[in-house]
């Protein structure tokens, strides 16, 4: 284990002898220094959501110029060629370098304070990993500068559109080595914060007291374990196959549905990697606000743990329409899917049910990412059935329905999230009018864009389509949906004067839990939390120490007496020991 | 039910009993199955197979909705009726309730047990292959157009993206259609046979479909294949057996006989 010794904040008086006059940027310069050199798993998480949320904009560019393009039939605004590299880069940004790393931002910064650790277990491997993402990124990025442009041939990457004969650009190159980079910094994420909730939670924090967050950063990042070797190992063979003339994802070798299989051995399970930590932070934010524990806590940690195993068995409902899959099995271990899910959504709900809600901005984030993905979800169970996708699969009607997933839970989530910690990370609220407004604008911009698109899909509007045809009919719902999407856009504009006037203007939180009901161990620290995170540990008697600790009152009684009853006899047993 | 909310509570249960018939109402007013609405985006299917994929489409709707209306129903139910009230107290901390959480469980599986019953049946005959169809169609997907081998009757047409390419087919009688592609994957897909299937190279795949309707249709290309995958474009002319053998007629004395090669095939596609 690594040893946790206290590092030296300040550098004391001009270390090198350098005199600068300027205060101000001495400050600047000296905060760069700590937080690029940081072992800290909150600084490294900060620096993982900072750059995920560039990222989240740059995508977000990508996005209304799409949208621009749709907005008509023919071409106004880009080129084909451009098209295509606007949405492989949009999707890929979004999928692996937005929200993927934004898991390891949000499970870095709150899963050591949920166990009461001081720091993750491996805190140099962790700072790797950034940095692998960090460039792993930027190479990706950095294909719209070469002459050839970036990358074209869709998130992922169908061989043999993907081989050197049709994408010969360095983008594309680029692309494969920069995500095979940044998904070994996944990876090695991943093993630091299996071996974290393993080794390092703090006396009394049984596995069934973790957080259902904690529980959520485990078991994706088991799924991370499963999933991202099989892409590395792909991505690694692809050039190889572009660059050394190997022959692996040859077509006249069946490597077309080959490539299809590990892509999507990796690429379904993707998608839960991104969608259990965000469903996690439902699960924290939704007892805070209902002012009632999290409800079936035993339910909803088995039916994640039933998620993820059904994850690694469902990859080929993306290859329906190939003709070169065993229909009947994929789609009933994909409807079974619907089981658990439709577990957690009970739970939550049971978890409002006769509890007292309020609607700060935290639940309002949260009820919206509740009534979004729902519809995610119904259009996943039709799309599990192999007859729909016959018609919609590559259509609109997946655009929609990925985006009412994935949009619905990272980025309704991340601002739910970003809202509830932001007193913890950086002891300062965020304002409430404006948050509700920045809610507002998004939900509203979000469904105006991505509604009428189911129906486009179902009408006959293929993906990936730079351009259609008057006759088509449409027109009407493409306008609709950029307006939509301007709106979306603009939401943006009330949170980064939000995160702008706050941090000039906002009080300082001087108590350990703004929210007055917070429940697990984060909120039993100070805002911001110490470098190693507490200065003491209450004791943890349930999944809600945080509570416990500050409503004595309404501790569950049945609970507490038998965990009381069991921590004496562990203390009796130490006691005979020695 | 706590006694102090409910004068409140038969209030929202009213109201919500109305919205609930109000949507229902409205639901099934704008419906006729004819209707856009009624097909809920589908376009009017040009096939004997699509009015299967069309019924299993709003079938599946119907249920999405029920499941839908309840839920979003108890997650607003939820948010009305235990919102926080000024000098509330804390409420009682429940923690489970088994008998509800098994109820929970139960419920969808058995659901989902009877969509996958309909699944099974709808998609083994939907992909089914039948070894006395009399009409061969090899479909032959190209960057960027698509080529059609008549294959009985030694005729082929090739299209390109400014004069793209026409699939003639006879009304009322089964077409098998075989895909192949020389250079990377797309997919054949004619938005009002409510059908697709992708065209992959090293493979052949199959399916067959019954035209029923005589008109032109649209048909796209729906698998990324590079840079002009949207001009990938061509139609299908379902017309009468006369008109048929007449178009294979010109295209024979045009000087189209014979067939379009395509890739080599490794594997072949059979009913699943």
């Amino acid at each position: 284990m690594t040893l946790l010794s206290d590092r030296p904040v300040e550098f004391g008086p001009d270390p090198d002898g350098m005199t600068t006059t300027d205060p101000a940027r001495r400050k600047f310069g000296k905060t760069l220094v700590k937080w690029v050199t940081s072992t800290d798993h909150k600084v490294i998480g900060y620096m993982y959501l900072i750059t995920t949320f560039v990222f989240f904009l740059f995508g977000g560019v990508m996005a209304l110029i799409i949208r621009a393009e749709l907005a008509q039939p023919h071409l106004q605004f880009v080129s084909q060629e451009q098209y295509n590299q606007l949405f492989t880069m949009h999707g890929s940004i979004m999928l692996l370098l937005f929200a993927t790393p934004l898991f390891a931002g949000f499970a870095n910064v709150i899963m050591p304070l949920q166990i009461g650790s001081p720091d993750v277990a491996f805190p140099r491997l962790n700072m790797f990993a950034f940095w692998l993402f960090f460039f792993g990124g930027l190479i990706v990025c950095f294909g719209f500068l070469t002459p050839g442009g970036a990358a074209s041939f869709g998130w992922f990457a169908y061989s043999p559109l993907s081989n050197a004969i049709n994408s010969p650009n360095i983008g594309s190159d680029l692309w494969i080595l920069g995500f095979t980079i940044g998904g070994l910094g996944s990876i090695l994420g991943a093993v630091n914060f299996i071996t974290t909730i393993f080794c390092m939670r703090a006396p009394g924090m049984t596995m069934f007291r973790m957080s259902i967050f904690t529980w959520n950063v485990l078991l994706t990042s088991i799924l991370v374990l499963m999933a991202f070797p099989v892409l590395a190992a792909a991505f690694v063979v692809l050039e190889a196959d572009r660059k050394f003339g190997t022959q692996v994802f040859d077509a006249a070798n069946g490597g077309a549905i080959l490539w299809q299989h590990l892509f999507w051995f990796f690429g379904h399970p993707e998608v839960y990697i991104l969608a259990l930590p965000f469903f996690g932070i439902a699960s924290e934010i939704i007892p805070v606000f209902s002012r009632k524990p999290i409800f079936g806590y035993k339910g909803l940690v088995f039916a994640t743990i039933s998620i993820a195993a059904l994850s690694v068995a469902v990859w080929a409902h993306h290859m329906y329409v190939t003709g070169a899959v065993n229909l009947p099995f994929f789609a009933f271990m994909t409807m079974l899917i619907a089981v658990p899910t439709g577990v957690k959504f009970f739970n939550w709900i049971g978890t409002m049910w006769r509890g007292s809600v309020s609607f700060e901005t935290p639940m309002l984030w949260t009820l919206g990412f509740l009534v979004t993905f729902l519809f995610g979800g119904l259009t996943g169970i039709l799309l599990s059935a192999p007859p729909v996708d016959f018609q919609v699969s590559d259509s609109y009607f997946v655009v929609a329905h990925f985006h009412y997933v994935v949009f619905g839970t990272v980025v309704f989530m991340m601002f739910a999230g970003y809202y509830f910690w932001w007193p913890k990370w950086t002891g300062k609220m965020l304002d409430e009018r404006l948050g509700k407004i920045h809610f507002w604008l998004l939900f509203v911009g979000f469904h105006t864009t991505f509604l009428v698109q189911h129906w486009l899909g179902a009408e006959g509007m293929p993906r990936r389509y730079a351009d259609y045809l008057p006759s088509d009919g449409f027109t009407t719902l493409n306008v609709v949906s950029t307006i939509g999407s301007a709106i979306l856009a603009l939401s943006m504009l009330p949170f980064l004067y939000n995160v702008y006037i706050t941090a000039r203007r906002a009080p300082k939180v001087e108590v350990d839990d703004p929210w007055g009901w917070g429940c697990s161990l984060e909120w039993a620290t100070s805002c911001p939390p110490p470098r190693h995170n507490f200065t003491s540990i209450p004791p943890i008697r349930s999944e809600r120490p945080a509570f416990d600790l500050n409503h004595p009152d309404l501790v569950d009684l049945a609970t507490q007496k038998r965990s009381r009853v069991l921590d004496t006899l562990v203390s009796a047993e130490k006691g005979s020991d020695s | 039910m706590g006694s102090t909310r409910s004068p409140r509570r038969s209030r929202a249960r009213t109201a919500a009993v109305v919205a609930t018939a109000a949507l229902v109402l409205l639901g099934t007013a704008g419906c006729s199955a004819d209707s856009e609405w009624g097909r809920i985006g589908y376009p009017e299917p040009a096939t004997e197979q699509g009015s299967t994929l069309l019924t299993f489409w709003q079938n599946s709707w119907i249920a999405a909705f029920a499941v839908g209306v309840l839920t979003w129903g108890l997650i607003i139910w939820a948010i009305v009726a235990y919102r926080k009230r000024a000098n509330e107290g804390a409420p009682l901390q429940t923690r489970y309730n088994m008998p509800l959480e098994i109820l929970y469980t139960v419920a969808p599986a058995i659901m989902i047990a009877a969509l996958f019953a309909v699944t099974a049946r709808d998609q083994a005959d939907l992909t089914k292959l039948t070894p006395d169809t009399k009409n061969t169609i090899g479909v032959v997907g190209f960057k960027w157009n698509w080529g059609f081998n008549y294959t009985l009757d030694d005729a082929f047409e090739s299209g390109t993206q400014n004069k793209p390419a026409e699939l003639w087919l006879p009304v009322d009688e089964r077409v098998r259609f075989q895909l192949t592609s020389p250079d990377v994957i797309h997919s054949f897909w004619v938005p009002q046979f409510l059908f697709k299937m992708d065209v992959v190279p090293g493979r052949q795949n199959q399916f067959e479909l019954t035209p029923n309707k005589i008109g032109v249709f649209a048909g796209k290309c729906a698998e990324l294949c590079g840079t002009y995958h949207s001009q990938m474009l061509f139609s299908v002319h379902v017309v009468s057996r006369a008109d048929y053998d007449a178009h294979i007629a010109a295209l024979k004395a045009a000087g189209q006989t014979g067939q379009l090669q395509t890739g080599r095939i490794v594997t072949t596609g059979v009913a699943s």
